[in-house]
């Protein structure tokens, strides 16, 4: 035993204090800016989940009567991703809306190519939100970029009247309102909300996987005071997110030393320059978790972390790097976990770097879900179902 | 008729200066301390030496309070907390809690000296990692391993042979709302270097900073002995990050001379935390009705000409209760703000 | 590194004081540029925390000692040379003086592209399509992109996504996922009311700054479905 006048760190308690927030409530802003009629601030749905934001504020996550602001990287290219939270949302019989009227945020593109400006990135931003709430809904937002960017569009709503006057009059030409949410919420935090519920109806064992996590920097580093933290967490030193939900499931969190590090995406770095993106989500990320983590897989909660992780490690293998982790979003292991079918629903097929090993080790018949999936496969090219419905997958 | 005594609230440096000051002149000087000892933070979180002469804090404090121990013009009130006020210049009923115990005191001035409190790094923008790595300790915990003369590793007990200071923790930091410098981290931390250096000659140091800020005799005192003779590693650009890397730590910053990102395994780091003003100092602002300033420090009212003098007459504010402040400035403004608040009180007593 | 202060180093001596005073003028004139810039002390805190800094010959503090001082010969140097590099990641947002250097390369951005700098154009080389796919159709990227041609490096397993595709995207349950140009189904509706944002902002002006041809599709394209749905407008 070592006798020092100094705590360790397992001994240090930091106790998060709303009193000591170096910023205002924006919420408090927009409910005043309501008051002066300047906006109409959309309210989560009642009966709303209570999760801590950086400085120890409350956040309202809704449970139902969600707007599912689709990702258009997801949608487009890892369709398992949104099709896992819709699964979840019908698992537990929620009232949720996956709605036609709605656009992607185009801030990838804004972020990629800075074709637009933030009249524009506003407006696209305030129609989605009005859609929401025409239809009575509560919007959720399912990429990480989309959910970081609104979160910058609200924030300069409240700050800048000559923005906000200018939307307001685009939205009137609409024959819309200037309506901003209450909360801006990702899905991930509604799968953190929900983390118990999920494990109450857990039927996959994941207590002896081991799981690295990339926090997504729209989604922690714009306007940061509005993730995720938990005292119980890394002591609310950094985001809780993912890691909460994954810890629930019973899965070892592993950490590494470039946890903080972007995946490497860059907006028009994946799609112009993407040998950057290639070398830094292999060497900066993937071969960092292998050495000092091992971990079986990597989690994220984001379009562009699950796509430049996973299709970077293509090339990395070609250089004999250390590769070869899977990568998935928190809201298909969450719903693997529930017993979500690894093709039907996760849509594994869609990714890129071999996650075989890891279904295996999870007791999951690879050959035998495939063939279920081929099976559904075979009869829409034969003609003999026009689709693959929900029925179909989640028998 | 004023009441000539003068009420003293904290029993650090500037209060205890203040406490000498007025007894020196021949008047009654009542000292409220909430501790049941003198001393304040040096003493409390048991500094091994002082900045910049390195004298051995406890015999510095000694000599700075032996003055006013058993001194008939100075009653010296432990465990007690001052509570409420009423009253003004000349006339001031003080309400205070000793042991539970309600007490009254009837003064003609009050000087408050209830100081600062170091930033918990917990708040911190940056990923220092405080609160998840053992060999991550802050100016505070290096200063009672220092008193008992041994610096090891708090993950495991060994001599660290690579270390780092990392300045303008809590400081010059707009996002945290904390803009203003703390004035003493830098010399604290060259003091500390020089320290461990002496225990430690074979450890490597490094210090992150932004701007080093040591003012007249301090560079010749402590920067400059701590570059020539002890070979402290000075290097312009701060560290943003702090993970574990083995059974080291990883350190990020970038050496903006070199104009490039690093990372450097230490075996330790000291966070420089900077000051705020402690709980004593903001509730004492609330008792007597004083301003503060946006950072929560008392304000006074005559800017560089008048450091003491607050917004309510016979009140004065001293040491770190008006923002970072060093041993020299407390003891300075202790003893100012004798001087005014007993010439405050005088000159009642003329023009009645 | 480009040092402006340097005058023999200056790579961009050709272009006019005027012409570098009058585009740092339009950054300056953004409404967000008071709460992104303040000052800096260059502690280097932005560089430690950037990606494109360890693979580029990049710096954040660079741009904001820069903008910082004013120093446009310095500022147009970084508009063309360094800042399509920034990966906008936003991690030098902790930047503690409270600047943001991504959201300053944003603006730098916007008024390269504005003012049509070639270096914006080759940045953007290759990237049309893309534009042309947001801004047309409200998706940034669709399933149709999924061609090996257009991902070499993502290996066989975007051939087997081209060849499935047209069953994959039937083989998902969520309805609104079966398309194959989009995301996901859009309304007519939703597509009109995008168009008129475009229109309404003047967002197509930054189209025209960089690739006149795009802009005559994108133009001829939504011109045509705004006619259809009963409205009157031309781009300009």
């Amino acid at each position: 035993m070592i006798h020092l006048p100094v705590l360790k760190a397992s001994d240090r308690l930091f106790k998060i204090d709303p009193e000591e927030a170096p910023t205002h409530d924006l919420r408090d802003e927009l409910f005043q800016l309501e008051k002066e009629g300047e906006l109409e601030v959309i309210r989560v749905p009642e009966p709303y989940m209570e999760v801590k934001t950086k400085y120890g504020r409350i956040k309202k996550i809704p449970v139902e009567k969600t707007w599912h602001h689709k990702s258009c990287g997801q949608c487009g290219h890892i369709p398992g991703y949104s099709t896992s939270i819709f699964w979840l949302n019908r698992a537990f019989g929620l009232d949720y809306y996956d709605p036609t009227d709605q656009t992607s945020c185009t801030a990838w593109n804004y972020y990629a190519s800075a074709t637009s400006n933030p009249e524009a990135q506003a407006a696209v931003a305030i129609r989605n939100f009005a859609a929401a709430h025409e239809v009575g809904y509560f919007p959720l937002i399912h990429c990480g970029t989309s959910f970081g960017h609104y979160k910058e569009v609200r924030h300069a709503l409240v700050h800048q009247p000559e923005l906000r006057r200018k939307v307001r009059d685009i939205m009137k030409r609409l024959g819309k309102k200037l309506v901003v949410p209450e909360e801006v919420v990702h899905y991930s935090e509604w799968v953190l909300a929900m983390r118990d519920r999920i494990a109450e109806r857990q039927v996959i064992d994941m207590s002896h996987i081991t799981a690295t996590v990339h926090p997504a920097c729209h989604y922690h580093k714009l306007i940061e005071e509005d993730a995720v933290y938990d005292s119980e967490i890394y002591g609310a030193q950094r985001s809780a997110i993912v890691t909460a939900t994954l810890q629930a499931l019973g899965i070892n969190v592993a950490d590494y030393s470039t946890w903080f590090d972007c995946c490497g995406f860059g907006f028009r770095h994946i799609l112009v320059s993407r040998d950057f993106s290639r070398s830094f989500s292999v060497q900066r990320k993937i071969e960092v978790m292998r050495e000092e983590a091992n971990p079986d897989i990597t989690v994220t909660h984001d379009t562009g972390c699950v796509t430049t992780l996973d299709q970077s490690q293509v090339v990395g293998k070609a250089h004999k790097k250390k590769v070869g982790l899977p990568v998935m979003a928190d809201s298909q292991v969450a719903a693997l976990a529930m017993g979500a079918h690894p093709y039907k629903v996760l849509q594994l097929h869609w990714h890129n770097t071999d996650n075989k090993p890891f279904l295996r080790k999870l007791g999951i018949d690879v050959d035998k879900t495939w063939a279920e999936f081929q099976a559904e496969c075979d009869l829409i090219k034969a003609g003999k179902k026009e689709f693959m419905t929900w029925e179909d997958a989640e028998k | 008729m004023a009441n000539e005594n003068v009420l003293i609230i904290g029993g650090g440096a500037a209060g205890i200066e203040a406490a000498k000051g007025i007894s020196g002149l021949g008047f009654k000087a009542i000292l409220v301390e909430k501790r049941d000892r003198l001393g304040g933070t040096p003493d409390e979180e048991k500094y091994a030496a002082l900045t910049p002469d390195l004298r051995d804090t406890q015999e510095a404090l000694g000599d700075l309070m032996a003055p006013i121990k058993d001194n008939p013009l100075v009653d010296i009130h432990y465990n007690t907390l001052v509570t409420g006020a009423s009253g003004e210049l000349g006339n001031f009923t003080i309400k205070a809690l000793q042991l539970g115990k309600e007490i009254e005191f009837q003064v003609g001035a009050v000087i408050i000296a209830t100081g600062f409190k170091h930033f918990d790094p917990g708040r911190e923008t940056q990923k220092y990692s405080y609160y998840e790595l053992d060999d991550v300790i802050t100016l505070t915990d290096a200063e009672k391993m220092l008193s008992e003369h041994k610096f090891v590793r708090p993950s495991n007990g060994e001599e660290p042979k690579r270390l780092c200071f990392i300045q303008c923790v809590g400081s010059r930091d707009r996002r945290l709302g904390n803009e203003y410098c703390s004035k003493v981290c830098c010399g604290i931390s060259s003091k500390q270097s020089i320290e461990i250096k002496k225990l430690l000659p074979d450890c490597k140091i490094y210090i992150f900073y932004i701007d080093m800020r040591m003012y007249g005799y301090w560079e010749n005192e402590i920067y400059w002995p701590a570059q020539e003779k002890y070979k402290v590693n000075y290097i312009k650009g701060m560290a943003t990050e702090i993970v574990k890397k083995g059974d080291k730590v990883l350190v990020k910053g970038e050496d903006t001379t070199l104009r490039r990102p690093m990372e450097v395994e230490m075996d330790m780091v000291i966070l420089a935390v900077g000051m705020e003003p402690s709980e004593g100092t903001q509730q004492m602002a609330e008792i007597f009705g004083l301003n503060k300033n946006k950072y929560g420090f008392i304000e006074t009212t005559g800017g560089c000409l008048d450091t003491v003098s607050t917004n309510v007459p016979g009140v004065y504010a001293v040491g770190a209760t008006t923002g970072p402040a060093d041993l020299e400035d407390s003891v300075s403004t202790g003893g100012l703000a004798a001087m005014k608040a007993l010439s405050a009180i005088r000159s009642l007593a003329v023009t009645a | 590194m480009p040092q402006a202060l340097d005058i023999r180093q200056n790579k961009y001596s050709d272009v006019t004081q005027e012409e570098k005073d009058r585009l740092f003028q339009e950054c300056k004139d953004d409404e967000r540029w008071s709460h992104i810039l303040y000052g800096c002390y260059e502690c280097g805190i932005c560089v430690a925390a950037c990606p494109s800094a360890r693979f580029y010959d990049f710096s954040p503090r660079l741009i904001a000692q820069a903008v910082a001082r004013e120093d446009t010969d310095l500022i147009y140097t970084l508009m063309n040379d360094s800042v399509w590099d920034c990966s906008q990641c936003f991690s030098c947002d902790r930047c503690p003086r409270g600047n943001s250097p991504g959201q300053v390369i944003t603006v730098m951005r916007e008024v390269a592209v504005k003012n049509g700098l070639n270096t914006a154009k080759e940045a953007l080389e290759g990237y049309g399509r893309i534009i042309y796919k947001i801004m047309s159709t409200g998706s940034q990227v669709s399933p149709d992109m999924l061609q090996p041609n257009a991902f070499p490096d993502w290996g066989h397993h975007v051939h087997d996504i081209a060849e499935n595709l047209d069953v994959w995207r039937k083989a998902l349950p969520p309805e609104t996922l079966h398309t194959i140009e989009t995301g996901w189904k859009v309304d007519e509706k939703t597509i009109i009311e995008l168009y008129l944002i475009w229109h309404m902002t003047g967002v197509m002006d930054l189209i025209l700054g960089i690739d006149e041809g795009l802009h005559m599709i994108l133009v001829d394209v939504m011109e045509e479905r705004l006619e259809e749905a009963g409205y009157d407008i031309e781009f300009d």
